[in-house]
């Protein structure tokens, strides 16, 4: 082995002045500072509500959906696995019957408080039956009320989703 | 009437210099930090569509600062000082602005004018007693505060303007003795000569190294990054004023900027000539009036249409910008019509005497505040540069480092003043 000895800087006058490390400095911000006032377009923050984010990428979690069968009924068989696996208790299902022989139950309520919701995506990995997932895109969640926030079954089956998988796969 | 409005004229002036730059410099502060750091800034603010550019945000932060809740701590037990504190801060700064000389001394009608607030010969002297005496308020808001970093961060100022003030007081001799008077217009007035015929006798050109003491020591005295541990966020909380909200809070907040703008404007009249537009002193400035007006008429139109190109590159990016921006565009053009035939008509029916010499007062004023709002770049510019320095290095920098190097520069001026006999 070998030992590598690495050379110490500052120790000569020129950098103990400080003076040109000084001005190399400013020269760099004030490089940036010209650059960008020329041409504002070349800044890269986007003006967000009228240009909206493009990068978000398909394993993003925003808001939920509930996924639809090939029949385009609920995928949902009120199993409660999500709602168990919830740390934050954001996931209010009802079980009912379900008649058309597809399945043997559906859920008749199944409300998300999305202000109580952590989006730690916990309930998406629980689900047996791909019934629900996090891929809307959705990020920007926007009520007026607090209870405007709480969603229920029929928004969440409205929500479609955004990376083209459209149906559940399971 | 002339009579009076002359001698108002330069508390106006003062005023305009203080008050209504703030907005301003508040403005460019977070632009300029916001461009150097690839974000936008604020740029939302408007009335009516016509953003400014952002000019609107300051004046929005300043309307929610006024009517935001008066809150006392109930620690407070001397709430006389606690609100004596910031008016201190705010008064001193905003004093010691009163004796910079915004022109060259104007005579109309046989009486003679000095454009400076207050005419006195103290000048430098008056500057540093408001520049000491700002430092009260930071201690006192410390104190009157009842809190621990409060009085951390008061302790830290006040240690820092006192160990400074030195440093910068040898510079300054330097320069007096340069100079050869404590006037601050006398100074100015010395800094319109040449030096060999072509260098303006600028005082940085001079004493290049009282210069940068003086600038370093000046950011110190207002305490402004990079020697603003005073207020360092990340050890005890906001300093002196951690305990103030609502409008006392915006008066250490505008007395920061006041400072900032009045030390600046003591730089520029003792370092970089003051009023005094380079190579054009007041007398040469008299006798080639036609050519002057000449010049205007044509670099003023020039640099408004390089800023309308440039405002129609980055402000067209939707239909309410490109709005905003024909509006700005025919403000514009109608400001410079106005100027061109103003500019044409003096030009063609040439100037008397005094109108001459009140053309030359505007000239100079304008020089004067562009000089110090390029200085006030300089600040934020340095701001948005450079890490804070730690406590100690600071000391270290003050007295064993900046200290010597004034007292040496006071030898080397004194030997050349009277080896050289000047």
């Amino acid at each position: 082995m070998g030992v590598k000895i690495v050379e110490r800087h500052g120790s000569s006058f020129k950098d103990k002045t400080y003076v040109w490390a000084i001005f190399s400095g400013m020269k760099t911000t004030f490089k940036k500072f010209t650059s960008n006032l020329s041409d504002t377009t070349s800044v890269p923050t986007s003006e967000y509500p009228e240009t909206q984010p493009d990068d978000i990428t398909d394993r993003y979690r925003g808001m939920h959906r509930l996924t639809h069968r090939d029949d385009d009924s609920v995928r949902c068989v009120a199993c409660f696995m999500c709602a168990t696996a919830c740390p934050a208790d954001c996931i209010f299902i009802e079980a009912e019957e379900r008649d058309d022989g597809v399945d043997e139950k559906q859920p008749s309520r199944f409300d998300i408080d999305l202000l109580e919701c952590i989006f730690c995506g916990y309930c998406v990995e629980a689900c047996p039956c791909d019934a629900i997932r996090m891929d809307t895109g959705i990020f920007s969640i926007i009520a007026r009320e607090r209870k405007d926030f709480v969603v229920n079954k029929e928004q969440l089956l409205k929500n479609r989703g955004a990376f083209g998988q459209e149906n559940s796969l399971a | 009437m002339m009579h009076y409005f002359m001698i108002i004229f330069p508390i106006m002036l003062t005023i305009m210099f203080t008050l209504t730059t703030i907005p301003l410099l508040v403005w460019m502060e977070r632009r300029v930090a916001a461009l150097i750091q690839d974000r936008l800034g604020p740029n939302r603010c408007n009335i009516k569509g016509i953003r400014l550019g952002g000019i609107i945000q300051p004046i929005a932060d300043m309307l929610k600062l006024l009517f935001k809740e008066e809150f006392y701590p109930k620690h407070i037990k001397h709430k006389f000082y606690y609100i004596l504190a910031p008016s201190i801060v705010f008064a001193s700064s905003f004093l010691s602005f009163m004796v910079i000389p915004y022109a060259d001394d104007i005579t109309l009608n046989g009486f003679t004018y000095h454009i400076q607030a207050l005419p006195i010969e103290l000048g430098v002297l008056w500057v540093f007693a408001f520049a000491g005496l700002g430092v009260y308020g930071i201690i006192i808001a410390g104190w009157a505060s009842h809190n621990k970093y409060s009085i951390l961060g008061a302790l830290r100022a006040s240690s820092q303007v006192v160990s400074y003030e030195i440093a910068m007081g040898l510079a300054i001799v330097s320069m007096l003795i340069t100079y050869n008077s404590i006037s601050l217009n006398d100074m100015v007035q010395f800094q319109g000569q040449l030096i060999f015929g072509f260098i303006p006798a600028w005082g940085i050109l001079m004493q290049p190294l009282a210069g940068l003491i003086f600038i370093v020591t000046a950011f110190a005295e207002t305490n402004r990054a990079p020697f603003d541990a005073a207020e360092g966020e990340s050890e005890i909380v906001a300093g002196y004023h951690t305990e103030y909200s609502a409008m006392k809070f915006a008066l250490f907040f505008m007395g920061e900027y006041i400072a900032m703008s009045a030390a600046s404007a003591l730089i520029v009249t003792i370092f970089f000539g003051g009023y005094q537009i380079p190579w054009l002193n007041t007398q040469t400035m008299h006798e080639h009036m036609q050519l002057v007006i000449l010049l205007l008429m044509v670099a003023i139109p020039l640099m408004a249409l390089g800023f309308i190109s440039w405002m129609k590159f980055n402000n067209s990016s939707s239909p309410q910008h490109q709005k905003e921006t024909k509006f700005a565009t025919i403000f514009i053009a109608v400001f410079i019509i106005f100027l061109e035939s103003l500019f044409f008509y003096l030009f063609a029916s040439g100037m008397s005497s005094e109108g001459s010499s009140v053309f030359t007062m505007i000239l100079q004023i304008a020089s004067f505040s562009i000089k110090v709002m390029l200085m006030n770049f300089v600040f934020v510019w340095v701001r948005w540069t450079f890490p804070r320095f730690r406590y100690d290095q600071t000391q270290h920098l003050g007295w064993r480092i900046l200290l010597p190097l004034s007292l040496l520069n006071i030898f080397i001026t004194a030997i050349v003043v009277v080896v050289g006999g000047f």
